[in-house]
């Protein structure tokens, strides 16, 4: 089980990555904590003419708090992230979902671009991305653009980069205080990847009433998916067992490409879509403050 | 028997550390893929991507151009190797011989086509990539009741079926028992396929002298000789220039105990290319090539009185052998062997059982801890706990009225095996009273009120220990047994043990040096103990089947206690006592009653060897002895007790604890038992909730990595507590029994009677493992 | 492929090579190094057997080039202990937590990794931080009760 011959690049700026990459155009893969891409080459299901290593361009993996975002280098190490105490407090969402992703000597190589950039539908940060409405900051040798989450994830691995487009960072608005929050999956094991998850952000009016509802799916279909049904059922209605339990019930609907594999079937995911939905708006609604 | 009871002391049945972890621990211990000769080269091999398919044509003009390339193989070109066949006749079992590189057909993903040899495993692979196979797809057979039906897809055409194997036997009065039961049961279980998955994989490195034409084969194997002895046979190279060397081994778990087609070509190139030829398989090629195990289809009918006393069993087990049925007669092992242990530790004398073996698209089934018994204890147990609630009876009492009792010892059981010793109640009520078993049905009733399910499994269970040739009779199948111990003092005074048996995670080293160290009087510090080297060990067969701590603590007794006389014959001379008034302490041989007349070890031995004045006439100077040992029969028991909680709505379950009280009659160090018991405890419970070999209709593997494979984790394993009782067996030596296989025989029957338990209020019935979330959530949404 | 030079530590001992892009750390260190107490156990990501440490974290060196260890810092089990047993090494001894051995190596870093940032864990923290290695052997038990044992040891030895 070894890698197939490729090439490798170690530009040391950005620009010279994006540079690299134009010009190799799709044979070129960026690299970067490698945790889901190299297990692809080491079982040849990935082939690539060349890779070009982001981990020493400068100024990729910085975590920084701007005017109500915290923006996230697409290089921060996912253990920098469970580690990074403006994040505990400002978008703790994401700190618990980190915990969740694979193992700690996974997480000491995995980046937060590199595993929002592979999509995989059943990890936890692109669904996190969905939930928060985070915007993806994509570089390219001829300018920047920005890409809400709810347009980068396309298909089953598949996000809006065009070949020579490079994902540099990530914004996410931090939530407002008394925001509640939750993620839930079930996994077959610790640390194995969801068969169904949901990350839940809700706001509430002082008397219980859902200002604010954003439920985001992962592990059931071929890409994270928003709830937007539930999510509209549930604003403006008062935050109760029967009205969490309505709303998750509506999950299943918004699965319209069902993931299935040797671990759950397109049925078991898309029961426990309503399960973990309504686990997670239930345990969001303990911790949302008025 | 001169060693019914073994000297207890410093050393035997202390908890001695291993002698064998400083090197582990250090990452200085060899294993097969650290060892590189000068010259090396690599295989990959090229293996089939179809369950069931005919080779049109082979094209390795390509592959042999690639960089680094020095040769591709295919069966033409290993035409001379004769394919791998059942060793052992048995009676009944159709041949079904495997080519060791797959010709005209083959048979499932993953069988070795080609053979590429490389100057890297890089290279290897990569031109492992450019052999062109023209394949002809042809239907596939992956379900063992699917490939008895008439229409079937046959594997091997030649004998006109895919069963290999049936035969039925009636034992005692059947019908008479059906006749007066109360109730009948009836229960289907299909095992669940899964693996011994050892963390280090096979592999081999075949090194041959064309000068003196001899063969070193190094290999990741648990049989040392055996795989001598058949690679002479298979190479036509004659045995005494052939030498197999087992370096340290990864674990086995029965795995390596077969001679796989890929050791024989790896062994052929090396004859061939006269270079260094070594190949580690990867964890892939693992998982689809190496021995399968454990699947079985069992029905079980039960002829029960309104009490819970079950009269009589009927038994089908069908074993789906996978594609080949080889060298162990794997096919056959596991409904044969299940069979007979269908009635285990209770009093059931009349049985009828019916055993078949049938081929499927899937790799070949070898032996895994407990082969045959896991699938056989798993049905019965989960049958009983079914029968119990059926009856209203609590399954500790359905238990408890069924099980052997001590006045009934030796036992013997309606399949022929007799029941030298054992607990089999005491066992289950100490494992009942550990685990808390009254106050776990109060706060079970409990908790379901609120909508929580807790279950607790009991797992009863009697485990034929020590393979020897009595057992394996008793067992239902006729193996022989032969191994052979060397034990020598050198004439510094230090301890040589030479032992057949072979260590790849046991602690041989310690335990057996623990034995010597007791008999001979010395320090374990003074004995090394050998394995694994052809040329260094004695012969014999391995280690396999709970047979290493009986088998090899009773033949290094033996012959540490000839070489006791032999020291204290010549300590006699130089004392001039009788050797009766000399007893060895801490390595000094001193006259009892009196211990400033000694003398040390260095001195006896020194004097043994190079004093001819201390030599009898017609006595052999040399401090050494070589003895054999096959044990008669003997069963350790156990119960196994699981507490678990299901979360009903998605069938996640989460293991709460398991208790083990264990029998191994007399224990040579409990440290080691426990690691034995707890390490099986946890396959046992990756058999019942995480591992499965999964196949779609068309033959193709769907687990063929680590990611869809599962094994458990630190975090799925709960904490275990073990409990020892010690009922010595009256016919080994020292009374030892096996331990190796208990854990995984009895764990997945209590893990998945916990889980069933928990869902007893909604009348779960569960016809296939493992326990998946999916599983669970289907059979609390069919009640 | 056109090799690519590096520059690393490996055991406080500066490596320097010229290396195809797709070798493996854990092939670098085993082949080209000699040092192959690192071991190989499934070779995409999920056993843990190939643990060494990189600038004080553990990782999987079969899920890392060696072209990416440009620079780093690398510890593997032969740099864990020079004069004897490291006190994690001695607790796996007195507490039998090995028995094949294979998987040890990367169980031993993993936990020495984990202790550092985590002096007195309890065994549930011990259970989830050793989660991503595999034992086949062990049942991870006694595992479990020699990092707590080596826990003892370090913090008596600070």
């Amino acid at each position: 089980m070894k890698p197939p011959p490729f090439g490798y690049t170690r530009p040391r700026s950005l620009d010279e990555a994006l540079a690299t990459l134009s010009t190799h155009g799709p044979d070129a893969r960026p690299l970067a904590g490698g945790q889901s891409l190299i297990p692809l080459l080491n079982l040849r299901l990935a082939r690539p003419s060349l890779l070009v290593d982001l981990a020493f361009i400068p100024g990729l993996a910085d975590v920084q708090a701007e005017n109500g975002t915290v923006v996230l280098g697409a290089m921060v190490r996912q253990r920098a992230v469970e580690r990074d105490a403006l994040i505990a407090q400002r978008v703790p969402l994401l700190a618990e979902a980190t915990r969740l992703v694979g193992h700690p000597p996974i997480r000491n190589r995995g980046t937060v671009g590199g595993s929002l950039a592979h999509a995989d539908p059943s990890a936890e940060y692109p669904a996190i991305a969905l939930a928060l409405d985070a915007e993806l900051v994509v570089r390219s040798a001829s300018g920047e653009r920005v890409v809400p989450a709810r347009d980068f994830f396309v298909d089953l691995f598949t996000t809006a980069l065009a070949p020579g487009e490079l994902l540099t960072a990530v914004r996410i608005p931090v939530p407002p205080p008394g925001t509640g929050w939750a993620i839930q999956e079930i996994a077959r094991r610790h640390g194995d990847f969801a068969l169904a998850g949901a990350a839940v952000l809700l706001r509430k009016t002082g008397d219980g009433t859902c200002e604010h509802a954003a439920i985001a799916l992962f592990g059931v279909a071929t890409r994270p998916l928003r709830v937007t049904a539930a999510e509209h059922a549930l604003t403006g209605q008062p935050l109760t067992a029967e009205s969490i339990r309505e709303a998750a019930a509506l999950a299943v609907e918004a699965i319209d490409e069902p993931l299935s594999d040797v671990h759950g079937s397109a049925a078991y995911r898309q029961r426990m879509a309503e399960v973990v939905a309504r686990r997670a708006l239930e345990e969001a609604n303990r911790r949302a403050g008025t | 028997m001169t060693l019914q009871v073994l000297p207890r002391g410093k050393w035997l049945g202390a908890r001695v550390k291993r002698v064998e972890d400083p090197r582990l621990l250090t990452g200085e211990a060899k294993y097969l893929a650290d060892i590189t000769l000068p010259g090396t080269v690599h295989v990959a091999f090229v293996r089939s991507p179809h369950g069931h398919a005919r080779i049109r044509r082979i094209d390795t003009a390509a592959a042999k151009e690639m960089p680094g390339v020095l040769a591709v193989f295919t069966a033409d070109d290993v035409a001379p190797l004769p394919p791998l066949a059942s060793g052992l006749p048995v009676e009944g079992l159709k041949p079904t011989p495997q080519p060791v590189l797959a010709r005209e057909k083959v048979r499932f993903v993953g069988e070795a086509v080609a053979a590429v040899v490389a100057e890297s495993r890089y290279l290897a692979e990569d031109a492992a990539e450019q052999v062109t196979v023209d394949y002809e797809p042809l239907p596939a057979v992956v379900d063992a009741e699917r490939a008895m039906q008439p229409d079937a897809p046959i594997l091997h055409e030649e004998l006109g079926s895919n069963i290999v194997y049936q035969k039925t036997t009636t034992l005692g009065d059947i019908e008479g028992a059906f006749a007066q039961a109360d109730h009948v049961f009836r229960r289907r279980l299909h095992t669940n396929r899964f693996v011994a998955a050892p963390m280090e994989t096979r592999g081999c490195i075949s090194v041959y002298e064309r000068a003196s034409g001899h063969l070193t084969f190094y290999a990741s194997t648990q049989m040392p000789h055996m795989l001598r002895l058949f690679l002479a046979l298979f190479l036509g190279i004659p045995e005494h220039k052939v030498r197999v060397i087992s370096p340290e081994v990864g674990g086995g778990f029965g795995q390596k105990m077969t001679i796989y087609p890929e050791e024989v070509v790896v062994a052929y190139l090396g004859k061939v290319l006269g270079r260094p030829v070594k190949w580690v398989e990867d964890r892939r090629e693992n998982l689809a090539a190496a021995t399968h195990a454990k699947e079985q289809i069992i029905e079980l009918e039960a002829a029960v009185r309104s009490d819970g006393r079950i009269l009589g069993l009927k038994a089908r087990l069908i074993g789906d052998g996978g594609a080949y049925s080889f060298n162990t007669a794997s096919a056959l092992i596991e409904p044969l062997a299940g069979a007979a242990l269908i009635p285990g530790v209770y009093d059931i004398q009349h049985y009828q059982h019916e055993v078949i073996a049938v081929c499927t698209n899937k790799s070949p089934v070898g032996a895994y801890r407990a082969v045959g018994w896991t699938a056989a204890q798993t049905a019965r147990e989960l049958f009983f706990d079914e029968i119990a609630r059926d009856l209203g009876l609590d399954p500790a009492e359905l238990r408890r009225r069924n099980v052997v009792s001590p006045e009934q010892f030796p036992y013997t059981t309606c399949t022929g095996m007799v029941y030298d010793s054992g607990t089999y109640r005491e066992s289950l009520e100490r494992a009942l009273e550990l685990v808390g078993y009254e106050e776990l049905r109060r706060r079970q009733a409990e908790l379901r009120q609120q909508g929580r399910y807790l279950g607790v499994g009991i797992s009863l269970y009697v485990e034929p220990t020590a393979w020897g040739s009595e057992i394996a009779l008793q067992a239902g199948f006729p193996f022989p047994s032969h191994d052979n111990a060397t034990v020598t003092i050198d004439p510094s005074g230090k301890v040589r043990v030479a032992v057949s048996v072979h260590s790849h995670g046991q602690g041989h080293e310690t335990t057996l040096a623990q034995v010597a160290a007791e008999i001979l009087g010395v320090s374990i510090e003074d004995v090394v103990v050998e394995h694994g080297d052809t040329d260094r060990a004695p012969w014999g067969m391995g280690t396999y089947a709970s047979r290493s701590a009986v088998i090899g603590g009773g033949m290094v007794a033996l012959a540490a206690q000839e070489v006791r006389q032999k020291v204290l014959r010549v300590a006699s001379r130089l004392l001039e006592v009788a050797p009766e008034d000399l007893d060895i302490q801490d390595g000094t041989v001193f006259v009892k009653g009196a211990p400033d007349r000694s003398l040390s070890m260095f001195q006896v031995a020194f004097a043994a060897y190079l004093d001819n004045r201390v030599r009898a006439e017609g006595e052999e100077p040399l401090l050494s002895a070589t003895k054999f040992y096959d044990p008669r029969a003997t069963y350790s028991n156990g119960c196994i007790v699981t507490v678990c909680e299901v979360d009903v709505e998605t069938g996640l379950v989460r293991l709460d604890r398991v208790v083990a009280v264990e029998d191994c009659g007399t224990m040579l160090n409990p440290m080691i038992v426990e690691g034995q018991v707890m390490g099986a405890i946890a396959q046992g419970i990756g058999g019942a909730l995480y591992e499965q070999m999964a196949y779609d209709e068309g033959g193709q593997l769907m687990t063929d990595t680590f990611v869809n494979y599962l094994l458990p984790g630190a975090a799925e394993v709960p904490p275990l507590t073990i409990e020892h009782l010690e009922s010595p067996s009256p016919v080994t030596i020292g009374g030892i029994k096996g331990i190796g296989e208990g854990g995984l025989l009895a764990t997945p029957a209590s893990v998945a009677g916990a889980v069933l338990d928990a869902l007893a209020p909604f009348d779960a019935r569960i016809e296939r493992l493992p326990l998946t979330p999916e599983r669970i959530v289907e059979a609390v949404g069919h009640s | 492929m056109a090799r690519v030079s590096i520059g690393l530590t490996v055991n406080g001992q500066a490596v320097s090579a010229e290396v195809e892009p797709r070798v493996t750390l854990a092939d670098f260190l085993r082949d080209e190094l000699g040092l192959t107490g690192t071991k190989l156990g499934c070779e995409h990501g999920v056993c843990g057997a190939c643990t060494v440490l990189v600038d004080g974290a553990a990782v999987r060196s079969c899920l890392m080039l060696a072209v990416q260890a440009e620079g780093a810092d690398v510890l593997t089990i032969e740099g864990l202990s020079h004069n004897g047993l490291h006190p994690v090494q001695e607790a796996f001894w007195e507490h039998h937590g090995l028995q094949c051995g294979f998987c040890t190596p990367g169980m031993v870093l993993t936990a020495y990794a984990f202790l550092q940032e985590r002096p007195d864990p309890s065994d549930e923290e011990i259970r989830e931080a050793l989660a991503g290695n595999l034992c086949r052997c062990t049942g991870y038990q006694n595992i479990v009760a020699a990092v707590r044992a080596a826990a003892g040891k370090l913090a008596a030895a600070s």
